[in-house]
C-alpha cells in the first residue's frame, strides 16, 4: 500500500489506514482542515501529511538524484510536465492561438491596456473560462478575483458565464452519456460560485489580501487562477518616497510569483498605461515604471487599431511577439471569426 | 506622507450591498482574514435612474452602485442639468430607481447659488414634499479643499435612516474646474496633480463601495489633433473611435490618468444642423441634435442615444418615433 511509504509518523499512519485512507490518490484533494478534523490531528500536522504526499507523487522514479539538491527536477520532468499543462482559454480563438493555447499556469501574466478597452471583460472572461469542465477542455478550477477599481459588475459575470455554457453545449454534443453527468455542473449559479471575489479599497488591503492568499490557496486548493484588477490603482496616488514605493510592488511581484509556483495556477494582474517620453515622442507604456516591466514572466498589451480592439504579445518566454484582434460581445471576449448569430458587438 | 486610509486597517473587505447598512466588521482571528463577497449577493445590482426610462435604458438601469461615473461634454450640452436629475432622482425609493437617500453637490464656488436654488425648485419631484431638505450643496476651491469636504461628508454616510436618509449620491460639478487652478505645468506639479486625481478616485470609489453609494463627477472636453498627428500626446486617438461635438474631434480633458480612474465615462454632444432647406436654397431652420454616448462602463457596450432638455429636465429620444 501506498501510504505506508510515506514519510509520516507511525501514529498518524495508523489513523489514515484506520480512517480508510489506503492509496495516495485518496489523499489528492482534500483540504488540510477537512483531513485535520478526519485524523483528530493539528492542521500543521495535516499539512505535513499532505506535503509529504505531493512530495512522493512529483518524484516518479527513484533514480532522482535527489541527494545532490533536494527539490531538483531534471529538465526532461519539467518539460513533459509542461507539455501536459492545460491552458486557460481567453474567449478568442486567435488570441488563445498566439497565446500557445492560452494562459499559462505557474507564470504572472500582465495585462495592460487604455481604459475602455477591456482588460476588466478579459479578466471576467477568464474568471470563467477556468472554470470550464475538464471534459470540455478547461481546468475545472476556481478564481479569486481581486478587484480594486470597482469595475467588476456579477451582473457581467452572470451574462458572460451564460455565454460561456450556451457556447459549450453549442459545440459539444449533449446526448452522450459521460457528458451528461458533467452537464449538471454546467449552470450559472455555480460560475458564479467559482469566482472568490475581494473587493479592496487601499494599497494596504491590496497588500494584506495578497499575503493571506498562501493560507486562503491552503484551504482552496482547486484555485487555479488569481486575478489582480488592477494592481495599478492604489499605487498611482504619490507615494513621496518612490524607491519604497518599487520595494513593495517588487514584494508583491515575488509572492504572487511564488505563489503561481508553488500551487500550479495562473495569475493575471491587470494593468492601466500612461505615457513615457521616450526618442522625443510620448509613448504609450504600461504603468509602475521600469522595474515592475520586469517583474511579470508575460506581458500582453491591448490596444485600438483604428476602430478594432487588438492585442499584441509584448513579452513571452515560450511564444514569439505577435498580434490577434478580438471582440467584446454581449457574451464576453470572442474573435472575429466567431459566430455572430446572438452576439452584441460592443 | 504615505497615503493612509481612513478605515482602520482591521476592517474586513466584506462590505454589506444593502444600502442602509454599516458594514460589519468580521470577528478577530489571529490574523487578518478578508472573506470573499458571494457574487449572488451582488445580484441585482442596484442602480440610480437617470430621471428618464430611455437615458436609463442605455445603462441597462442606470448609474451602478458603488461605482464613479464621469459626465463629459462641451458647455451647455447639458451636464449640469443631468446632474440636478439625478439629486432628484436619488431621492426616490429603490422601487422607482432611486436610492431613498440624501445627496451632495460639490461646486467650484457657490456664487451661482440663486440661479442654482432656481432651477433645482423648478425641477418636479411629485413624490417627495420637500426636495430641497436632503440635497446638501457646498464649494470647493481646491483637490485639497475638496478631499477634506469628502472626508467629511464621511459621518453623513453614516446617518441612521430614522433621523434622515444617509447620503448615498456624490455629485462634483466639475471636477476639471476644481482642479485648473491649483497646479502649473511644470513636470512636479503634473506628477502631484495626477496622484491627486487617483486620490480623489479612489476616496470616492471607497465611500461608493462602502455605503452602497453613486458617485457622479462631470468634465469638460479639450480639442484633438487628428491622427495624422502621431505621436503627440495632445490626441487621443489611442483612445478608440473620436469623439464629435459641434464638428470638433474632442475628447475629456485632464487626460489618460483621470480617464483610468472613472468606471463609466458618459459624454454629452450637441451638433446644429440644419433641418430644412427653403425654396431657394437657403437654410431655413436649424435645430440642435443632441446625443448621449456611453464611451465605456463596466456593464454595458458603447451606445448612444438621443436626447431633449426641457423645461421639465433632460429626456432621452426613442428613434423609431423620429
Amino acid at each position: 500500500m501506498e501510504i505506508s511509504n510515506l514519510p509520516i509518523s507511525p501514529s498518524i499512519r495508523s489513523k489514515l489506514l484506520s480512517k480508510g485512507y489506503t492509496s495516495l490518490s485518496s489523499l489528492s484533494s482534500i483540504s488540510p482542515s477537512f483531513l485535520a478534523q478526519e485524523l483528530s490531528v493539528k492542521l500543521e500536522e495535516a499539512v505535513e501529511v499532505l506535503r509529504a504526499v505531493s512530495d512522493t507523487t512529483t518524484s516518479k522514479s527513484a533514480h532522482i538524484p535527489y541527494g545532490i539538491i533536494p527539490g531538483a527536477v531534471t529538465a526532461w520532468d519539467m518539460l513533459s510536465e509542461e507539455q501536459m499543462q492545460r491552458h486557460i482559454s481567453t474567449g478568442c480563438e486567435d488570441l488563445d492561438a498566439i497565446l500557445g493555447g492560452g494562459i499559462h499556469c505557474k507564470e504572472v501574466t500582465e495585462v495592460g491596456g487604455v481604459p475602455g478597452i477591456g482588460k476588466t471583460q478579459l479578466g471576467i472572461q477568464l474568471a470563467v473560462n477556468v472554470q470550464i469542465p475538464v471534459e470540455y477542455g478547461g481546468l475545472g478550477g476556481k478564481a479569486v478575483y481581486i478587484d480594486t477599481e470597482g469595475s467588476f459588475m456579477a451582473e457581467r459575470a452572470y451574462q458572460i458565464a451564460e455565454g460561456c455554457i450556451y457556447d459549450i453545449l453549442d459545440k459539444f454534443p449533449s446526448n452522450s452519456r459521460e457528458f451528461l453527468s458533467c452537464k449538471e455542473r454546467l449552470q450559472v449559479n455555480n460560475f458564479l460560485a467559482g469566482i472568490f471575489y475581494f473587493r479592496i479599497c487601499s494599497y494596504t488591503e491590496q497588500i494584506a489580501v495578497i499575503n493571506y492568499l498562501e493560507n486562503f490557496l491552503t484551504e482552496h486548493g482547486d484555485v487555479k487562477l488569481v486575478i489582480i484588477d488592477s494592481v495599478t490603482f492604489h499605487f498611482r496616488q504619490d507615494f513621496d518616497d518612490l524607491a519604497q514605493r518599487t520595494r513593495v510592488l517588487g514584494g508583491l511581484s515575488l509572492r504572487l510569483m511564488k505563489l503561481s509556483k508553488m500551487f500550479n495556477l495562473a495569475v493575471v494582474l491587470l494593468n492601466q498605461v500612461t505615457t513615457k517620453f521616450t526618442d522625443g515622442s510620448f509613448q504609450l507604456t504600461l504603468a509602475l515604471g521600469d522595474s515592475w516591466s520586469h517583474s511579470c514572466t508575460n506581458r500582453i498589451i491591448l490596444h485600438w487599431n483604428g476602430n478594432e480592439r487588438c492585442a499584441y504579445i509584448e513579452k513571452s518566454p515560450s511564444v514569439p511577439s505577435a498580434s490577434a484582434p478580438y471582440l467584446v460581445t454581449g457574451k464576453g471576449i470572442r474573435g472575429i471569426n466567431s459566430n455572430f448569430k446572438r452576439a452584441r458587438i460592443m | 506622507m504615505l497615503f493612509s486610509t481612513v478605515a482602520p486597517a482591521s476592517t474586513s473587505t466584506s462590505t454589506s450591498r444593502d444600502a442602509d447598512s454599516i458594514p460589519q466588521h468580521h470577528p478577530a482571528r489571529d490574523q487578518f482574514a478578508p472573506i470573499p463577497i458571494p457574487l449572488r449577493s451582488l445580484l441585482p445590482h442596484s442602480k440610480l435612474s437617470l430621471g428618464c426610462p430611455i437615458l436609463s435604458r442605455l445603462l441597462s438601469g442606470g448609474l451602478p452602485v458603488g461605482t464613479l461615473t464621469e459626465i463629459s461634454g462641451e458647455s451647455a450640452t447639458g451636464k449640469s442639468q443631468l446632474c440636478l436629475q439625478l439629486l432628484l432622482s436619488s431621492l426616490l425609493p429603490p422601487c422607482l430607481g432611486g436610492l431613498a437617500a440624501s445627496s451632495l453637490l460639490i461646486l467650484p464656488s457657490l456664487l451661482p447659488f440663486s440661479s442654482l436654488l432656481k432651477r433645482l425648485s423648478r425641477l418636479p419631484s411629485p413624490l417627495h414634499p420637500s426636495p430641497l431638505d436632503h440635497i446638501f450643496v457646498a464649494s470647493a476651491h481646491s483637490p485639497d479643499h475638496l478631499m477634506m469636504l469628502l472626508y467629511q461628508a464621511d459621518r453623513l454616510f453614516h446617518k441612521s435612516p430614522s433621523l434622515m436618509p444617509p447620503l448615498r449620491l456624490i455629485v462634483v460639478d466639475s471636477i476639471a474646474a476644481i482642479f485648473r487652478s491649483e497646479f502649473d505645468n511644470n513636470f512636479g506639479d503634473l506628477k502631484a496633480r495626477t496622484g491627486m486625481f487617483f486620490r480623489v478616485a479612489a476616496k470616492l470609489k471607497e465611500q461608493a463601495s462602502r455605503f452602497g453609494a453613486v458617485a457622479v463627477v462631470t468634465n469638460q472636453v479639450v480639442d484633438v489633433m487628428g491622427p495624422e498627428m502621431a505621436g503627440d500626446v495632445g490626441n487621443n486617438h489611442h483612445m478608440g473611435p473620436a469623439l464629435l461635438s459641434s464638428g470638433r474631434m474632442v475628447a475629456p480633458a485632464m487626460g489618460l490618468s483621470w480617464a483610468n480612474c472613472v468606471n463609466t465615462r458618459i459624454f454629452l454632444s450637441r451638433n446644429d444642423e440644419m433641418a430644412a432647406v427653403g425654396v431657394n436654397g437657403e437654410d431655413m431652420a436649424a435645430c440642435t441634435r443632441r446625443s448621449m454616448e456611453v464611451v465605456f462602463a463596466p456593464h454595458v457596450p458603447r451606445s448612444s442615444c438621443e436626447f431633449v432638455i426641457r423645461k421639465d429636465g433632460v429626456f432621452g429620444l426613442d428613434i423609431e418615433r423620429q
